[in-house]
C-alpha cells in the first residue's frame, strides 16, 4: 500500500479499533443503566414524587383518556388471591421484555407498578426506568393499603379487614375466604360508591422528547 | 467544464463523511433525532397548498395532520433545518465561487432534456420519500446510524434502484464512449 | 444526560435557530463535498465517482460509533433518541423508486437544496419535481394506505434482527463499509483504469 493511502488506512484502523473497543466494553446492562439514571431518578423516590395514592390510581382506572398499564410484580400465589382488575402479572425478570411495548406507548400512557407493600414495586420501578424510562409510578402503600380502603370485609377471613401498615414486610396482610383474583369487589371499586379520599395528584402526562423526528 | 477539473476543488469525501458523521452524532445528542430534508420540503409545499386551497387541505387526512385547521405546517424543526441547508450550501458555494447560474448535465444531452429528467427524477424522489417515510438524509443516514432495519433495507433499495437503471439511462450522464 | 429538551432550554424560536445551525452545517458540508453537482452524484452509479458511497457510509459509521460510545458511557440516553419504526414494504418500495429518481434526476432531496442554493437550474427543476411528487403522494395517500402501513415491525434494530450485541453489529457495519470502499474502488479501477 503506497503512501497516498496512508490517511485512509489510518482512518480505517481508527474506525475498526473504536468499534472493536465498543464491542468489548459493551452497551450498558440494566444495572449500569440505573447507575447513570440514579442522580436524576433517586430523588423521585426519596421525595416520594412517584408514589401515588390508591385513590389516584382508582381515578386513573376510571379515566377514559388515560392509557393505563398496571404491572403487578408479586408472587403468583398473591396474584391468585387478589389482584386489580386491569393489572398484568409480571415477574421481575420479565420486565426487560416489555421494552418494545414501553417504547411504543402513546403520549397519554401511564404505568403504575403495584406490590403488596412498596418494596417489590420500587425495585421493579427502578428496573422499568432502566429498561425504557416510561412514565411510571408506584402505588403508595401497595395493595395492603388499597385493601384497607377499598376492601370488602365480607370477602376476607378477618372481619375487620384491616392490615397493619406499621412494619411493611412485603407480605399480603389480607386473607380472603376464596382466591378470586380479580373477581373480588375490591379489584374494581365503584368510584362513586366508595368513600372519597383526599390526595395529592402526582401523575403528569409527559411529553416524550423523541416522539417524532426525521422526515415525517 | 469537465468533471475531473471541478472535482479537484471539493473536499476529500472521507473527510466530508467524517464531518457529516460528527454532525449527525451532534444532532442526535442535542435534538434527540437525526437529520432530515424531504419532510421540510413537503411541509413548505403543504403550506403553499394551504394558502391556496385550505378547505381541501383540511379534508385530506395525510396532510390535514400537518396543516389542517389552524395547524401551522411551518412550525416544525424540519422546515428550519431545510432553510439552514440552503443557507449553508449557499455560503459554501459563495466562498469558493461556485454560485453560478448554470445547468449541470451529462455531455450528451441538452439543458432542456436535463431539466425534464430533473423534474421527473424529483417527482419520483418526492413520492418515494413519502412512501418510505424519509429520504437519504432522514432514513438512510439517521436511521442507518441507529441501526434501524427498515433504514438499512431502504438504503440498499436505493442503491439497487439506481444501479439497476443506470445502464439504460447512461446517455444522460456518461460521455460518448 | 443528553438528549435535551431544546424548547425548554432555548424557547421555541431558540430551538428553531439550533436547527438552522444544524442545517447550515449540513448544507455546508454537502456543498463542500461536491454534492451540489448532479454529475458527480450520478457518476456513483457508473462507478466513475464514489463520493456518495464514501460520504454516506463514513458518516453512518462515524456517527454510529460516537452514538453508541456515548450511550455506553452514560452521556446519551438510548431511550430518548428517535429510532424510526420499520415499515418494511413501503420502505423498500420507496427506496427503489428513489433509486430510480436518483439516477434520472441526479439528486436527492437534501442535495437538491444545496444545488438550488448555488443557482443550478437542474437542481431547481428537481426541487419543483419534489414538490410535485410529495403533493401527489399527499393527495393519493388514502388510496395506498394499506400498503403504506404494511410490514410494520416497530422499532426494529439490526442487533435485534441478527441476535448480536450492539457493539458487535457496529463492528460488522464498519467492516462492511471498509469492504465496500475497497471493493467499489477496485471495480472503478477495473472499468476506468488507474487514471483518477
Amino acid at each position: 500500500m503506497n503512501a497516498a493511502y496512508l490517511p485512509e488506512t489510518l482512518g480505517a484502523a481508527v474506525l475498526l479499533l473504536a468499534s472493536a473497543a465498543l464491542a468489548l466494553y459493551g452497551q450498558p446492562d440494566l444495572d449500569r443503566k440505573w447507575e447513570f439514571l440514579a442522580p436524576e431518578l433517586e430523588p423521585r423516590l426519596s421525595e416520594r414524587s412517584v408514589y401515588i395514592d390508591p385513590a389516584e390510581l382508582l381515578h386513573l382506572m376510571n379515566d377514559d383518556y388515560i392509557h393505563l398499564l398496571i404491572y403487578d410484580v408479586r408472587a403468583e400465589s398473591d396474584w391468585n388471591e387478589f389482584h386489580l382488575v386491569d393489572a398484568e402479572h409480571l415477574a421481575m425478570e420479565d420486565l426487560v421484555r416489555e421494552r418494545e411495548r414501553l417504547r411504543s406507548l402513546p403520549e397519554n400512557a401511564v404505568v403504575v407498578v403495584v406490590s403488596n407493600d412498596e418494596i417489590l414495586a420500587t425495585r421493579a420501578w427502578k428496573r422499568l426506568m432502566a429498561v425504557a424510562k416510561p412514565n411510571a409510578y408506584i402505588l403508595e402503600g401497595g395493595l395492603n393499603l388499597w385493601l384497607n380502603i377499598y376492601g370488602v370485609p365480607e370477602e376476607e377471613t378477618d372481619s375487620h379487614g384491616r392490615a397493619s401498615m406499621g412494619k411493611p414486610d412485603g407480605t399480603l396482610r389480607h386473607s380472603f375466604k376464596l382466591a378470586l383474583g380479580e373477581r373480588h369487589a375490591a379489584a374494581q371499586p365503584d368510584e362513586h360508591l366508595v368513600p372519597q379520599r383526599e390526595y395529592t395528584a402526582r401523575v403528569r402526562l409527559l411529553k416524550k422528547l423523541a416522539k417524532a423526528g426525521g422526515c415525517d | 467544464m469537465s468533471a475531473p477539473a471541478e472535482k479537484a476543488k471539493y473536499w476529500n469525501p472521507y473527510l466530508g463523511g467524517v464531518l457529516l458523521g460528527l454532525l449527525l452524532f451532534l444532532s442526535f445528542f442535542v435534538t434527540s433525532h437525526g437529520l432530515g430534508a424531504s419532510g421540510g420540503v413537503h411541509r413548505i409545499a403543504v403550506a403553499i397548498e394551504d394558502l391556496v386551497i385550505p378547505e381541501h387541505v383540511d379534508k385530506t387526512p395525510y396532510i390535514a395532520r400537518m396543516a389542517g385547521g389552524d395547524r401551522d405546517p411551518l412550525a416544525h424543526w424540519l422546515v428550519w433545518e431545510v432553510a439552514g441547508i440552503m443557507l449553508g450550501g449557499f455560503v459554501s458555494g459563495l466562498l469558493r465561487g461556485r454560485v453560478k447560474l448554470q445547468t449541470y448535465r451529462g455531455p450528451q444531452i441538452t439543458p432542456r432534456t436535463r431539466w425534464a429528467y430533473a423534474f421527473i427524477g424529483g417527482a419520483l424522489m418526492g413520492y418515494g420519500a413519502r412512501l418510505a417515510r424519509g429520504c437519504t438524509s432522514g432514513q438512510a443516514l439517521s436511521g442507518g446510524a441507529v441501526m434501524s432495519v427498515g433504514s438499512w433495507a431502504f438504503m440498499f433499495a436505493v442503491f439497487a434502484g439506481g444501479y439497476g437503471l443506470a445502464w439504460f439511462v447512461r446517455r444522460l450522464w456518461q460521455p460518448e464512449s | 444526560m443528553a438528549p435535551f429538551d431544546l424548547v425548554a432550554l432555548f424557547g421555541t424560536t431558540g430551538s428553531y435557530l439550533v436547527y438552522v445551525a444544524i442545517g447550515f452545517a449540513f448544507g455546508f458540508i454537502l456543498e463542500s463535498s461536491g454534492f451540489g453537482d448532479s454529475r458527480l452524484l450520478a457518476a456513483q452509479f457508473y462507478f466513475r465517482e464514489l463520493r456518495v458511497l464514501k460520504v454516506m457510509f463514513t458518516a453512518i459509521t462515524v456517527a454510529m460509533i460516537l452514538i453508541f460510545w456515548s450511550i455506553a458511557l452514560g452521556w446519551l440516553d438510548y431511550d430518548e433518541i428517535w429510532v424510526k419504526p420499520t415499515y418494511l414494504w413501503p420502505g423498500i418500495a420507496g427506496g427503489l423508486i428513489m433509486g430510480v429518481g436518483f439516477i434520472l434526476g441526479g439528486y436527492c432531496p437534501g442535495t437538491s437544496l444545496v444545488s438550488v442554493a448555488t443557482l443550478k437550474l437542474d437542481g431547481a427543476f428537481f426541487l419543483l419535481g419534489i414538490i410535485a411528487g410529495v403533493t401527489l403522494f399527499g393527495e393519493t395517500a388514502g388510496l395506498i394506505s394499506t400498503f403504506w402501513n404494511s410490514g410494520y415491525l416497530g422499532i426494529f434494530t439490526l442487533p435485534e434482527l441478527l441476535h448480536l450485541e450492539t457493539g458487535v453489529v457496529v463492528l460488522l457495519v464498519v467492516c462492511l463499509a471498509l469492504v465496500m470502499f475497497a471493493g467499489f474502488e477496485w471495480i472503478r479501477q477495473k472499468i476506468y483504469g488507474k487514471a483518477q
